[in-house]
């Protein structure tokens, strides 16, 4: 067996199985997931916020962040709203903060009227988003490695490392412990 | 045409397929959404009538097939913030759009809503009626038609998606006699 022959072989078995994979994927019963990040540094990305300046991820080094991306329209994304406003009001006292990052395309003309407008149900307390907002962009989320749905939240380390990412509506406990064990 | 964006989330979708392979240490990643959103729907474009006799009604079906782990919302969603489901034909001369029509959607509950939510699941049909005008050009005239829509699974949301589909309808002239095509297609939701 030739060299070539051997080598284009092993190129369709490796795309059989990425074919493979992508298919199981794609018909599993669909749950939120969560994959250890292996300490990557953060990106070094700044976000607009809604006042028009820039928000960058490195002035935020020294805290603990969980960047969420959202988007008004996405249903999942308002459900978990109420805990993440929870996860600001508990540890912002202790070196945390939350950073929203809308995905809508129309960016601020329709996030403004969202984050005025909406309360939620916190604790049996009426609240707004009262944590910081900025807008996202592809280009962004390119840099955190592309979004496979949203909500997505990274949360980052103190030292600016992304500990661990969270793929649909983050569980309550889990993000608990996580950001207790960076604080 | 796929759009910038949606081949962003092919890529994002591909590179998990990737670590799904190689089966490491993200093997929980696997669980996630690793469609894109054009992937989600495959849909099917019918036209009623072969040919169509200028002067004549005919009707052109978008079928779409939804992933069974995916629902997309309605076209009338349970709250103005959510994106309906559309479908846009863009008509050529001699063609009039008279009618479109979708179908209900059906409320499910999802773990991620106190409330239920009206969304498309499993096979959709949609459908266009239209009028070829008695000065409609003669032979196969294509007709563009974009599916937008957006859809989410159990626990996360894709971002909305314009799908370019076309329809080809045959005209004739004034009197020629069609006939139906397709008919299972039409019957449906009547």
């Amino acid at each position: 067996m030739s060299r070539k022959f051997h080598h284009g072989w092993l190129l369709c078995a490796a795309a059989l199985l990425a074919c493979g994979a992508l298919a199981a994927c794609g018909n599993s019963s669909v749950k939120a997931s969560i994959s250890d990040a292996a300490l990557q540094p953060e990106p070094d990305v700044a976000f607009k916020n809604l006042a028009g300046g820039d928000t960058s991820l490195v002035s935020l080094k020294g805290k603990v962040v969980l960047v969420n991306f959202w988007a008004t329209w996405c249903e999942p994304c308002r459900s978990e709203i109420p805990l993440l406003i929870g996860l600001q009001d508990k540890y912002a006292s202790k070196g945390f903060t939350m950073l929203g990052a809308s995905m809508d395309d129309d960016g601020a003309k329709s996030v403004d009227p969202f984050i005025h407008d909406n309360h939620f149900d916190v604790g049996g307390k009426q609240e707004q988003m009262d944590y910081p907002i900025v807008l996202g962009s592809d280009e962004i989320t390119d840099k955190f490695g592309g979004l496979l749905g949203m909500p997505t939240s990274y949360l980052i380390s103190r030292d600016g490392k992304i500990v661990k990412k969270y793929i649909g509506v983050v569980n309550e406990a889990q993000i608990t412990k996580d950001i207790e064990s960076q604080l | 045409m796929i759009s910038a964006k949606s081949l962003r989330y092919f890529l994002a979708a591909s590179a998990l397929a990737g670590i799904a392979v190689a089966g490491g240490r993200n093997a929980r990643a696997q669980e996630a959404p690793a469609l894109t959103p054009a992937q989600v729907v495959k849909s099917q474009v019918y036209v009623s009538m072969e040919p169509v006799a200028r002067g004549k009604d005919f009707e052109v079906a978008v079928v779409a097939n939804i992933n069974e782990a995916y629902h997309m919302n309605s076209h009338k969603p349970s709250d103005a913030y959510l994106i309906p489901t559309t479908i846009t034909p863009k008509l050529p001369e001699g063609l009039t759009l008279v009618d479109s029509v979708y179908p209900p959607g059906r409320d499910k509950k999802f773990t991620f809503s106190d409330k239920p939510l009206n969304v498309y699941t499993g096979s959709v049909t949609f459908k266009l009626k239209l009028t070829a005008s008695t000065t409609a050009a003669l032979g196969d005239v294509t007709i563009p038609i974009t599916l937008r829509y957006q859809a989410c699974n159990s626990s996360a949301c894709l971002p909305p998606v314009k799908i370019p589909l076309e329809a080809t309808v045959k005209i004739a002239a004034a009197g020629a006699a069609g006939h139906a095509v397709h008919p299972e297609v039409f019957r449906a939701g009547k």
